[in-house]
């Protein structure tokens, strides 16, 4: 199967290859895997008081496909409100990457990483909150005071 | 594919099917499909053997895996293998696969042999316990589509094995060079 121009190029320069503090309050992480493959994907955003995005990192053991869906995550999520990163779609991912039929769970599979660490993100800053600690950012804060 | 490896290779369909076996048998079906014994007949019996070798090959490859050989009971059992609608893996499982492949990365990084072939060896402990496992289960299941679903995500945990073992063949590799 041949991979498309841009798959090749986010597999030999894959970008924001890292790891992130996933104990600080600040930091979301997302850890999936596809079964049907056995590709795990771990994906982190940093979100500043302001909710947004300043940094985002991912690690992905799995197929040329599943590591470029995530290194173009992280491309996106950088600057994004996580409101604005919350509407990403793997269609989108798709059609970027031009992922053949059968790698379209390499897209769903980044779009899953991407809402998981901004919910555990969130579900971090629900966690400070009920513990008494002030909301990190002003996401938590509209989403505590939507509530 | 057609049909299931065991059915081709004329093999009780069962887990953990006698390997050796299955290639005795492998070898024999091969040997009588060669081309070789083809020359001079007619054109539609030669292509009918090249496929049936085709087959045999196919088959053989499928039952020597654990995941296809899982894949190939389930589907004869009639469950659909659509990857969407699999069980998810724990997250316990994912964050242990992940650990794993990054004990392995660092290891072949550092060219650590002895901490590749220890890391190797334990997972293929894991693997051998998991299969131990699921080959009662796969008999118990007899066939059964409801019976065979639950086992999805022990065959989903040795697809997560298998590729910390195509990560692991490439550092073995690698350090061998």
């Amino acid at each position: 199967m041949a991979y498309s121009d841009k798959v090749v190029e986010h597999y030999e320069n894959p970008r924001n290859v890292g790891t992130l503090d996933k104990n600080d309050p600040a930091v979301g992480t997302g850890l999936v895997g596809a079964p049907a493959c056995g590709d795990v994907m771990r994906l982190q955003i940093k979100v500043d008081d302001g909710g947004v995005i300043t940094d985002a990192k991912f690690k992905t053991f799995g197929c040329g496909s599943a590591i470029a869906s995530s290194s173009l995550a992280t491309e996106w999520l950088k600057g994004k409100t996580l409101g604005e990163a919350e509407t990403i779609k793997n269609t989108q991912i798709v059609e970027e990457l031009n992922l053949p039929p059968v790698k379209i769970h390499c897209s769903v599979l980044a779009e899953d990483a991407i809402k998981s660490a901004i919910a555990d993100f969130r579900s971090k800053q629900a966690a400070r909150r009920a513990l008494g600690a002030e909301p990190v950012t002003a996401d938590a804060a509209a989403a505590h005071a939507g509530k | 594919m057609t049909h299931d490896p065991f059915t081709v290779l004329g093999l009780e369909p069962r887990f953990d099917v006698d390997l050796a076996a299955a290639e005795v048998r492998h070898r024999e079906l091969s040997r009588a499909l060669h081309p070789d014994r083809y020359q001079g007949k007619p054109a539609a019996e030669r292509r009918m053997a090249l496929e049936r070798a085709i087959e045999v090959n196919a088959a053989w490859r499928a039952l020597r895996d654990p995941v296809t050989r899982a894949e190939a009971l389930l589907a004869a059992g009639g469950v659909e293998l659509d990857e969407r609608a699999e069980p998810k893996a724990s997250p316990a499982l994912l964050m242990e696969m992940m650990e794993l492949q990054e004990e392995l990365a660092e290891v072949r990084g550092k060219r650590d042999a002895v901490g590749l072939r220890r890391l190797g060896d334990t997972l293929r402990t894991r693997e051998r316990e998991l299969c131990a496992r699921l080959a009662p289960a796969f008999a118990a299941a007899r066939g059964d589509a409801a019976r065979l679903r639950a086992l999805l995500p022990a065959v989903g945990e040795l697809r997560y094995l298998r590729r910390f073992f195509e990560a692991y063949a490439a550092a073995e590799e690698e350090l061998a060079a």
